[in-house]
């Protein structure tokens, strides 16, 4: 119990868990995810690797519309560079002869570099549109990418419409050959990548994004380059999908340039408003709502109903309106997600019997 | 000493737990499971949902036969929305899920079957059929757990086209949608074109739902193609195209490839825009369900949904599609069988190998004879012609075998 919130130093202040049950939250899904490797079935290590890449992807959603406030509705198609960068590279160290061990050391700092780049042209249009017209720009680069993915010149290289069988990752001899050694590394860089972001948001560069974001002329007036830290957020956004994208190549023994498109766009969008813009944690409650919610529908008709064809076919539109509806009464009651939901508990049990959050 | 009915049935029960302990010792599922991805909703949907009954029919069908070696099975059927990940992470959820029990997995599409070919390694690996008549899977080399319950694309296409120079046609024209399954055929199709004498004389790409068909029109007016095959298209182009084809006067003799030969489907079209498909031509590997004759599967079929589906459109006919999917299901089951017979486990490398070393099999009236796995496809079909009045495809040409 605390009756007041005595700050007594400037580290006190900038401490990022700055209550015992936010660390408590947090150290217990750090712990959490530590030992699922060793104690959860493959179902809910695939479940959980699959909300690890989809996690390191809102988060970097979340810079570029969370903290710069710039609309993007094109992200598939970083991770889509990302995960075509993955084949592309290890076909290309191999005719140079590295050894397979180093490959991934040097393709997934090299797929998040050509990610950003590409993210950096992606953001140019952000200098001169802002909201829906961004918005309709951004998605035009999704449909660009995939457009050249599926080229009949660029086949050799990206096997066209057809796809492209990913290697394997082997990282020092380190063969990560099953879903649960994949899964240890993807959370291992999804926490890297929160810390990295969090962190970000303490420095000049930040302060600079959530300036832009609160009114970019006076943020201007103030002598923020607009040009150097719009397309600097679009950078960093573009890496972070890299990154995820290039763990999905390494995830899956096959990528196809369908699994890129709008649909992927709009749900790593879907996640981060019910998750909560802007907020570190908001990325993490949106991912684990957006993918653990078909799951659950899917466990309890199969509970009630079997696997029969029925159930299944009746299921995918009550997932759609779930989904549907979970995002209008976001909108509405908790525009800024369930990290303000969580925000307020943890400040009420915190301050409690005193105050309700 | 004399054998009186209790001592003998002592000495049976003594001897099988003897003899058959060896296979209680093997652990084995109290039931085995089929797992199945099927486009339930989204583009696909209608198709979804004309196979999803096959697998409550194959249920009870296989069960009553004794299942496999004695074991029943089980269906276990998830939406896929036509999304490859999703019917991908189906599958993975199934064999999470199931482990060992899943014995076989129907695909619902060539780009899910792509997608998880390189994943069917070691315990991860299951018989696999699909939808999918695409040409990529019919390898055995590289994809040993997948078949096509049918000829490849790429046959279909030697069968229409051998068909067209039977007839003495010189000129064809290929219109294919702008996707995987519309390209499939097409480079085989003009090399093979080429071999036979017949002259490609317009290759035009179209989106799947086709939308600046009339262009497609002009361009194929120009061409003077005697012969028209469309690939890559389930019902989309029919009515712009066909229908505009011949509001144009063309005399173009159009054909398709499996997914385009349904009669539901051509029935709903001809009572919706008119009667321009008469005449429209296309390769069907299978019999279609009402030519019935010395067909005693298709009899077994018929009984079962009169029963199962009464009140339904297929209580008295099933589509192609549920027929190949019940196809499919029966040579999963061959092989299972197969596998079981010899008393080794189920897995996928003992069943790829009992699928490969089908031959000569009567499936009892799904084909022109009987069949062989050659390559993970069965190599047959013959053409079909629709007549808008009738309302049926009636065979235009031999078997042909490729």
């Amino acid at each position: 119990m605390i009756n007041g919130n005595l700050k007594a130093s400037y580290a006190a202040d900038e401490r990022i868990l700055d209550n015992p049950y936010r660390r408590g939250f947090v150290f217990g899904a750090a712990a959490l995810a530590a030992a699922l490797p060793f104690v959860a079935n493959d179902y809910i290590i695939l479940v959980a690797a699959q909300m690890g890449i989809m996690l390191i992807a809102v988060i970097g959603l979340n810079v570029v519309i969370g903290y710069t406030g710039l609309l993007s509705l094109g992200h598939a198609a970083f991770i889509a560079i990302g995960a075509y960068a993955v084949p592309l590279l290890h076909r290309l160290f191999a005719a140079w002869g590295l050894p397979e061990g180093v490959m991934p050391l040097l393709a997934i700092p090299l797929a998040v570099a050509v990610a950003a780049l590409v993210g950096l042209v992606v953001g140019l249009p952000s200098l001169r549109v802002k909201g829906l017209y961004l918005a309709v720009a951004t998605l035009s680069a999704n449909f660009i990418v995939i457009f050249l993915i599926e080229l009949d010149a660029m086949a050799p290289f990206t096997g066209g419409f057809n796809g492209i069988n990913t290697p394997e990752a082997n990282i020092l001899g380190w063969r990560l050959d099953s879903q649960r050694e994949m899964f240890a590394l993807i959370a291992g860089l999804g926490f890297a990548t929160i810390l990295l972001v969090q962190n970000l948001f303490r420095t000049r560069v930040g302060r600079a994004f959530i300036a832009i974001r609160e009114r970019d002329y006076s943020a201007e007036v103030l002598g923020i380059s607009l040009l150097r830290y719009k397309l600097l957020s679009f950078a960093v956004s573009a890496a972070c999908c890299g990154l995820a994208g290039a763990l999905f190549a390494y995830f899956y023994a096959r990528i196809l340039p369908e699994q890129f498109e709008l649909a992927l766009s709009l749900q790593l969008v879907a996640a981060l408003i019910v998750g909560g813009m802007g907020r570190t944690m908001g990325p993490v409650f949106g991912v684990v709502i957006i993918v653990m919610v078909p799951e659950l529908l899917k466990y309890s008709f199969g509970a009630i109903a079997g696997g029969s064809a029925d159930v299944a076919a009746l299921r995918a539109p009550v997932q759609e309106i779930v989904f549907g509806a979970l995002i209008i009464l976001f909108l509405m009651f908790e525009p800024l997600g369930i990290a303000q939901i969580v925000d307020r508990w943890l400040r009420s049990l915190n301050r409690w019997p005193f105050a309700r959050g | 000493m004399t054998m009186n009915r209790r001592s003998f049935l002592k000495r049976s029960a003594a001897a099988s737990a003897v003899i058959g302990a060896p296979s209680l010792l093997k652990a084995q599922p109290a039931e085995y499971v089929f797992g199945a991805s099927l486009p339930l909703t989204g583009p696909f949907a209608t198709a979804g949902q004309l196979v999803a009954p096959a697998f409550a029919m194959a249920q009870r069908l296989i069960n009553e036969e004794g299942g496999i070696g004695g074991v029943p099975i089980r269906f276990l059927t998830e939406d896929s929305g036509y999304v490859p990940q999703n019917a991908l992470a189906n599958y993975q959820r199934a064999l999470a899920t199931e482990g060992e029990a899943l014995v076989a997995y129907f695909g619902d599409s060539t780009g899910f079957m792509k997608l998880v070919a390189p994943e069917l390694r070691g315990d991860q690996a299951r018989l696999m059929g699909s939808t999918s008549f695409a040409s990529e899977l019919a390898n055995p080399e590289t994809n040993p757990y997948q078949f096509l319950a049918g000829p490849s694309y790429e046959d279909q296409f030697d069968i229409l086209l051998q068909n067209i120079a039977n007839e003495g046609g010189s000129s064809v024209a290929f219109i294919y949608s702008n996707t995987e399954f519309g390209r499939d055929p097409i480079a085989h199709g003009k090399a093979r074109a080429e071999e036979l004498g017949l002259k490609v004389v317009l290759e035009e790409s179209t989106k799947a739902q086709g939308a600046d068909i009339p262009t497609h029109v002009t361009k194929l007016a120009q061409s003077g193609a005697e012969y028209c095959l469309l690939q890559g298209y389930v019902t989309g182009v029919w009515p712009q195209l066909i229908g505009g084809a011949r509001q144009f006067g063309l005399p173009t003799k159009f054909m398709g490839t499996f997914w385009g030969m349904e009669k539901i489907i051509a029935d709903r079209v001809t009572a919706e825009a008119g009667p321009f498909l008469e005449g429209y031509q296309g390769v069907m590997p299978y019999r279609y369900f009402y030519d019935r004759e010395g067909a005693p599967r298709y009899e077994t079929f018929a009984e079962m949904s009169k029963e199962m589906f009464a009140g339904t459109p297929l209580e008295t006919y099933m589509p192609t599609w549920t027929i190949q999917t019940m196809c499919a299901i029966e040579i999963v089951v061959r092989a299972l069988r197969d596998t079981a017979e010899k008393d080794l486990p189920l897995t996928a490398d003992n069943a790829a190998e009992s699928l490969a070393a089908i031959r000569d099999w009567d499936m009892g009236g799904y084909f022109g004879g009987p069949i062989s796995l050659e390559g993970n496809k069965i190599g047959t079909g013959r053409v079909y012609t629709y007549g808008a009045e009738s309302g049926l495809f009636t065979p235009s040409s031999d078997w042909f075998t490729v």
